[in-house]
């Protein structure tokens, strides 16, 4: 277990621009650029277990989803792999 | 009957207590403020208009019979009301009265596994019912973009449209009967023919759809005997993305009609959607400006199948232009079309600024040659909208395919709304707007609404227009069944059945 330390969970790592609107603090997770949330509605703040908890929770859910729907998920980019050798192969 | 009823006399209480209940008789503000809100927006400041008088809760068909039977003998109006997710305001009361919650009715009767169908009551939600067909290698493949929320009922209420309905049919062709408690109280079984069973029958006059998309005006669907399927083996879900709108709507087309059996559905997304999506969806903002429409497929069925029909599509999309996305964003955007109440409830000022936005969509039912042209129209309006008012944003459109043959699509524009703002005079922009929407869909031979139902302001005001005598026959049927107007008054224009005899 590691120690929670409040200074950390606050401190967000420093933001890349991804686009005109929308800024990347942890890997593959989009927030909306914050000088775009100044005048009708404010960033909460957001401690940073918080950030990682609700991505992994939507992460879960959509696979919960898939295991509601089906048995198994089939890989379309393995179908365009086959599709593209046996073409080339032809 | 144009009083609205939003105290209830304490004799009508009293019957009600004494029919079902005291428990499950409810009478204070919150429960009846919450069970007048629904998703779509609406104007805030008038939410006191549309509050019941009673909030009831039967528990059994009878029950609900008999509560019929009061609001009858006391002439005061009957909401039916499941998951409240309706998107065209069927479950709001018009006329306050008594609010019928149907959630009580959320027992499974029976599954039959032989002839592969089950008997629910009317407040079971599909999701639930599935986590138990499930253990049987079952499914019940009724699956709206409000799966998780929305109940049995409520899908026999608006004859709801089903995402993989290319494949599997939508709650018209899923539900096979059911048992109906008409507007005077007397109890009916409606299905194809007499047997509970049966998805097909010559036997007299076809009743089953009349009684299902009236919204609540015909009287209440208690129990239903549900159709089932074998729990799919294999899904697949490729999104493609396209450089332009024009190569993406021939590709969709072709995808339609690759005449694949395990094809569930397809959707395209055009350019503002795209806009869209890279404005606030995780999944879309990292892509590059080339890409300008999407295409998505849904398959579903045993792998054999899956996998090869899957191979067709997927040299159909890459032959007409279009770029897999990646199994991570297919999957996952896939897996998340089944619960669009996730949807990012904010939007942008013109400069750009976030503000929280209300969503909300109109439907309509075109045929493919028509859809670019819909789509034309859809957005000139919307931007005289914005134009208008700020407090609207075009959220884009999306087509999605209603059936394996790809006639026809249900076509849909996202409108966020900022529902704090709304006033009377934005009210009435939006109300003009959605008139606007629903003249272009007719003119283009479309139908008003695939799937969510014409009763809101503004659209119905178009439905006699659309269908023309039919909507006479409509009245004449309101009337008979419905004599003292008890059942949800106040929708689809229905009053003008009682104007007429006065
Ligand atoms: C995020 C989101 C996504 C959606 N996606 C879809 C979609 O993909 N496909 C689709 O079809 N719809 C969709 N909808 C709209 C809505 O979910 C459907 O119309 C659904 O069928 C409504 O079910 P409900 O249980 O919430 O019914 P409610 O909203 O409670 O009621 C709907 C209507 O039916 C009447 N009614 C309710 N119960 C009964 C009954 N037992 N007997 C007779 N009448 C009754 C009500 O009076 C009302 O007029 C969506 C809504 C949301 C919020």
């Amino acid at each position: 277990m590691t120690a929670y330390r409040y200074a950390d969970e606050t401190t967000p790592p420093d933001p890349v621009q991804v686009s005109d609107v929308a800024i990347m603090r942890f890997e593959h997770i989009f927030e909306v650029d914050p000088k775009l949330m100044t005048d009708h509605l404010s960033q909460q703040e957001f401690p940073n277990w918080d950030t990682i908890r609700i991505v992994a929770a939507r992460h879960s859910h959509l696979a919960w989803m898939h295991d509601h729907w089906t048995l198994k998920v089939l890989s379309a980019g393995e179908l365009l792999d086959d599709i593209t050798r046996e073409d080339a192969g032809s | 009957m144009s009083t609205v009823l939003t105290e209830i006399d304490p004799e009508v209480a009293e019957a009600l207590r004494a029919a079902i209940g005291d428990a499950h008789v409810i009478a204070d503000r919150a429960a009846r403020f919450h069970r007048a809100r629904v998703p779509a927006p609406f104007p805030v400041h008038r939410w006191a208009e549309h509050v019941p008088g009673i909030v009831v809760l039967p528990g059994t068909t009878a029950e609900v019979a008999a509560i019929v039977v009061i609001a009858n003998r006391f002439g005061v109006p009957v909401v039916p009301r499941s998951g409240g997710t309706g998107l065209t305001d069927g479950a709001v009361p018009l006329r306050g009265g008594i609010l019928l919650d149907l959630k009580r009715l959320d027992e499974i009767h029976e599954i039959d596994l032989e002839n592969r169908t089950c008997r629910v009551g009317a407040g079971v939600n599909m999701l639930k019912l599935n986590e138990v067909l499930g253990k049987h290698g079952l499914i019940y493949p009724d699956d709206p973009a409000s799966y998780p929320c929305s109940l049995v009922g409520g899908r026999i209420g608006t004859s709801g449209w089903s995402l993989i309905g290319s494949r599997y049919g939508h709650t018209r062709d899923l539900v096979l009967s059911f048992t109906h408690v008409l507007p005077s109280g007397q109890v009916i079984q409606v299905g194809d023919g007499g047997g509970a069973k049966l998805s097909k029958s010559s036997s007299g006059y076809s009743l089953k759809q009349l009684f299902m998309g009236h919204q609540g005006t015909l009287g209440v669907a208690t129990e239903a005997t549900l159709k089932l399927y074998d729990k799919p083996e294999a899904e697949l879900s490729p999104f493609w993305a396209f450089e332009s709108y024009e190569e993406a709507y021939r590709a969709v087309g072709l995808i339609v009609r690759a005449n694949c059996a395990t094809f569930a559905g397809a959707v395209i997304f055009d350019p503002e959607k795209v806009a869209y999506l890279r404005r606030d969806d995780e999944a879309y903002i990292p892509q590059p400006e080339s890409v300008r429409a999407l295409v998505c497929a849904a398959l579903y069925g045993n792998e054999e199948e899956v996998e090869a029909g899957g191979r067709r599509l997927m040299r159909i999309a890459r032959d007409h232009g279009g770029t897999y996305l990646g199994d991570e964003i297919s999957q996952g955007d896939w897996a998340a079309r089944h619960d669009r109440y996730a949807t990012p409830l904010h939007g942008r000022t013109r400069a750009g600024q976030v503000v929280p936005m209300g969503w909300h969509c109109e439907d309509a039912s075109i045929n493919y040659t028509a859809v670019p042209a819909v789509r034309k129209e859809w957005h000139e309006i919307m931007a005289r909208l914005c134009r208008a008012s700020e407090i609207f944003d075009d959220w884009g459109i999306f087509a999605y395919t209603n059936g394996p043959t790809g006639a026809d699509y249900l076509v849909e524009i996202d409108v966020g709304i900022w529902e704090q703002e709304l006033d009377d005079e934005a009210w009435q922009l939006w109300v003009n707007a959605k008139r606007e929407f629903s003249a272009v869909a007719i003119a283009h031979g479309g139908s008003i609404s695939a799937c969510h139902g014409s009763c809101r302001e503004g659209e119905v005001d178009l439905v006699p227009t659309e269908l023309g005598g039919v909507f006479d026959v409509m009245l004449t049927i309101k009337r008979a069944l419905d004599p003292g107007n008890i059942m949800n008054p106040g929708k689809y224009l229905l009053d003008r059945a009682y104007e007429e005899v006065e």
